[in-house]
């Protein structure tokens, strides 16, 4: 092929990148070539290098080999203002916005209209022009003087990405964008990022839902371990090619099962009901055994598993927790009852970002490495070791503060501390949310040894495939009621969410219906 | 493969609508509590003190107050651009050394037969180095403003020992007199001071696009990063202004007490009463330049009020602590609730 008739087919090249920090490699010679006017995807586990390389995108990061070309210029190093002239702009995971200011405000903080000669702001057509251009891109009416704190995620993402198309950008970054939207919300995003394909923006795409890459992406590249393992055509690559490439692992392992005999009860609720959020609900969970709960959000399901940890006290009903009566008043009589409550919000409220691998893993078990009041710590760090080995921590060494780590493994750390603490039921809220398929595996084969330690095991998951794939029974709470038990062997995904939702009810009338 | 299932649809707004109203009610009780508790303590001086609501004594409480709002005003925009984060945010502890060593070099200056041109210079000077030094310990360095302006102040608080040996040095001339004098209407100079510089300062702050973008560097510091604004240098100057508005009620309080006089360290506290206290004077519940001017006048009037009842006014810094507190607290209380 002449030269001549490659110029222009790339927005972006990205050729044999590596970075090093200190003594791991987070990208080891990684390409990703973008043709203008597609949209791109991007596709890898936590830790396969996507963030690193987009930060080397965003001139955050200088590499340490490779090559950069942007609109057929080479670029020896790049500058985040240097990257926002190149008409480069990214729409991160976070919205960057600020809660106290106006929708208007935030278009056009850092280029504010001018009352015309004069230093002060033109706060008239700051929000006439706001509402005009969100009107224009996005059919959306939203009064410009509205504050962000009191918009929705998707709201605010619409308007990061209006922020963005302020500056008529070249290339756009979508980074995890559907990360807090619901599907409605992420169906109008994906719209929206098809009519800017149509106007010629070319589009890079990161995300690890194969869904979403299927149904939007022309062309995606698959990141392993900091290299690109291939670049494909996603809608004629079947998904479980791309997971595989993704993991190098097949995807029948995913959902390890281990087969437990099932022990005596660990803990049995009986006619629980809590006003306004749960009715009537009994259950029990015995020891080897993996339950599994789902409902929508309000469908009591969160406030269930946080009665039976003591954070809000039930109206009426009895638990029963090793042949023991009464309700655990608090979380710490829960876990003098050897309960474990692993929550959701684990890197909000999980990671001590300061400390170590191994202090972060043994903070909430001390106990069981003290001696006269010492730390053993030859015994705390054996344990430590096997936890990282255990859930595959990409880690520097277990005293690597753990800030140094990716979100995922973040994560992992976070689900190590819990699981550190011997306990009799673990219940796990959400446990691989944010998590990417190869440390799934992981965490799934941990509990399946927690179990066949002989531990009972409640796990509260939105995840279906998840929750059918590594539980015994599931039971799906809606409106504050369980509707239906499964055996997870029997149950498909379609049917337990046609469950959650309610969809079944009419077909069995309405006595179903708990008010 | 962990196809999603949009399990969170449905049934999201309820929940959050309830915890949306809570937390605008808890905002409005604030917000509307403040005024109304301001309302409540203007009339009550009114009905038991006859000269309290005299223009001449609103005039005397303004010129009174004038030092600690031109100090406050400073303290505002810090915490403003800081991010008002108790123990992280943006803090000004040296401001009251500030105007210490400010009105000393401003006595010393006028004492020694400089002229007012070279005395102000000084004074304006002093200030900016201090808040230069501010700067540079917080954003090069990257100490905590709290601690950072902790120490500056114990190093300004000594150089106004070593300069003044511990006196009062007093300081006349026509320019001082001037300010220390009484304006139209009979209100005090000062008082004319500092509405004037107020409103150059909500300005400034409150319609200009640097102060958009100030306000936007202390509330979400990524997101200023994300819009391109250059936060350190924007931070920076953040100080330098409030050490100038340190230097300024320097020259104020040179005219108002004749002199530069020991003691400017007791300034503190209600300066930083005041500037904390003036979130609860704007909707939405971020510090303002107008809501400083308020909270200045609360303070002025809570004190001028003691004095008309013969009320000792050593419970004034008592009730200066408490108000600290509460304010603190509430706003806090608010804000949990959106982080949880």
């Amino acid at each position: 092929m002449s030269p001549v008739a490659d110029n222009g087919k790339y927005a972006l090249r990205l050729r044999g990148l590596v970075k090093r920090f200190g003594g791991v490699e987070a990208l080891s010679g990684a390409t990703l070539e973008v043709e203008r006017g597609t949209v791109h995807g991007l596709i890898g586990q936590n830790g396969a290098g996507k963030s690193t390389l987009i930060k080397i995108l965003a001139g955050l990061y200088q590499p340490d080999e490779g090559s950069i070309e942007i609109n057929d210029i080479s670029h020896r190093r790049l500058s985040a203002h240097e990257v926002e002239k190149l008409g480069i702009h990214f729409i991160h995971q976070d919205r960057l916005l600020v809660p106290s200011f106006t929708v208007g405000e935030s278009l056009f903080l850092g280029r504010e209209p001018r009352l015309a000669g004069l230093p002060f702001l033109d706060r008239r057509t700051i929000r006439k022009r706001a509402e005009e251009i969100l009107d224009k891109y996005f059919k959306l009416k939203l009064p410009a003087n509205v504050l962000i704190s009191e918009l929705t995620a998707a709201q605010k993402q619409i308007v990061q990405i209006t922020r963005a198309l302020l500056d008529k950008p070249s290339i756009l970054v979508f980074d995890e964008p559907t990360a807090a939207l619901v599907r409605r919300e992420a169906d109008i995003l994906f719209d929206l990022i098809r009519r800017l394909r149509a106007d010629g923006i070319t589009i890079i795409y990161i995300s690890h839902y194969l869904n979403e890459i299927e149904a939007l992406c022309d062309r995606a590249t698959i990141l392993r371990n900091g290299k690109d393992v291939a670049t494909i055509d996603p809608r004629a690559t079947p998904a479980s090619k791309i997971a595989s490439l993704m993991v190098a692992r097949d995807i029948e392992e995913m959902f390890p099962k281990i087969s437990v005999t099932i022990g005596e009860p660990v803990l049995t609720a009986k006619a629980l009901s809590k006003a306004g959020k749960f009715q009537n609900v009994s259950l029990d969970i015995r020891q080897g055994e993996i339950v599994g709960l789902t409902g929508l959000l309000g469908s009591g399901a969160k406030d269930l598993v946080r009665v039976l940890f003591g954070l809000e006290a039930a109206d009426t009903g009895e638990i029963t927790i090793e042949g023991e009566k009464g309700r655990p008043r608090s979380p710490v009589a829960a876990v003098a009852k050897r309960l474990a409550l692993v929550p959701e919000d684990r890197r909000g409220d999980g990671v001590a970002l300061g400390l170590s691998v191994a202090e972060n893993i043994t903070l909430a078990s001390l106990k069981r490495f003290t001696g006269f009041g010492f730390l053993k710590r030859d015994e705390e760090h054996t344990e430590v070791d096997r936890l990282i080995e255990q859930l595959a921590i990409k880690t520097n060494g277990r005293f690597a503060p753990a800030r140094t780590l990716s979100g995922g493994n973040q994560q992992k750390v976070a689900l190590a501390k819990w699981l550190s603490r011997k306990s009799t039921l673990y219940i796990l809220d959400e446990p691989t949310v944010g998590v990417d398929i190869g440390s799934k595996v992981e965490i799934y084969n941990l509990i399946g040894k927690l179990a066949e330690r002989g531990a009972g095991i409640l796990i509260l998951s939105s995840d279906l495939p998840e929750l059918i794939g590594i539980t015994d029974r599931i039971l799906v709470l809606y409106r504050g009621a369980v509707v239906r038990e499964f055996q997870s062997s029997e149950a498909t995904p379609d049917e337990v969410l046609a469950e959650a939702t309610g969809a079944l009810i009419q077909h069995y009338g309405e006595q179903r219906h708990v008010s | 493969m962990s196809a999603d299932i949009d399990t969170l649809s449905d049934f999201s707004s309820g929940n959050d609508g309830a915890r949306r109203f809570a937390r605008w009610l808890a905002g409005f009780a604030l917000h509307g509590g403040s005024i109304l508790a301001f309302a409540a303590l203007l009339i009550f001086f009114s009905i038991t003190a006859p000269f309290f609501f005299t223009l001449g004594n609103i005039g005397n409480v303004l010129g009174q107050s004038a030092i600690l709002g031109v100090l406050a005003i400073g303290l505002t925009i810090v915490i403003i651009g800081g991010g008002a984060n108790v123990v992280k945010g943006g803090i000004d502890l040296s401001l009251a050394a500030n105007l210490g060593l400010s009105a000393a070099v401003y006595a010393t200056l006028v004492s020694t037969g400089h002229g007012d041109g070279v005395a102000i210079a000084g004074a304006l000077l002093t200030g900016g180095l201090i808040g230069l030094v501010n700067a540079i310990a917080i954003v090069i360095f990257g100490i905590v403003p709290l601690l950072a302006t902790l120490a500056v102040m114990n190093v300004v608080a000594g150089l106004e020992l070593v300069l003044t040996q511990n006196t009062v040095v007093s300081a006349a001339s026509d320019f001082l007199s001037v300010l220390s004098n009484y304006g139209p209407f009979d209100i005090p100079v000062l008082a004319y001071v500092l509405i004037i510089f107020t409103i150059i300062a909500a300005g400034i702050v409150q319609y200009t696009p640097l102060g958009l973008r100030l306000y936007a560097v202390g509330a979400f510091p990524e997101a200023a990063r994300a819009a391109g604004l250059p936060v350190k240098r924007i931070v920076a100057s953040s100080y330098i202004a409030s050490g100038l508005c340190g230097g300024l009620s320097g020259i104020l309080s040179v005219s108002y007490l004749s002199g530069s006089t020991t003691g400017a360290g007791e300034m503190l506290l209600p300066v930083v009463v005041t500037a904390l206290l003036s979130v609860v004077f704007s909707r939405r519940l971020v510090p303002t330049i107008g809501g400083t001017l308020l909270s200045t006048l609360l303070v002025g009037f809570l004190t001028n009020g003691f004095q008309l009842l013969n009320i000792s006014s050593t419970l004034v810094s008592g009730i200066q602590g408490i108000l600290i507190l509460l304010v603190v607290a509430a706003t806090s209380l608010q804000r949990g609730k959106g982080v949880a």
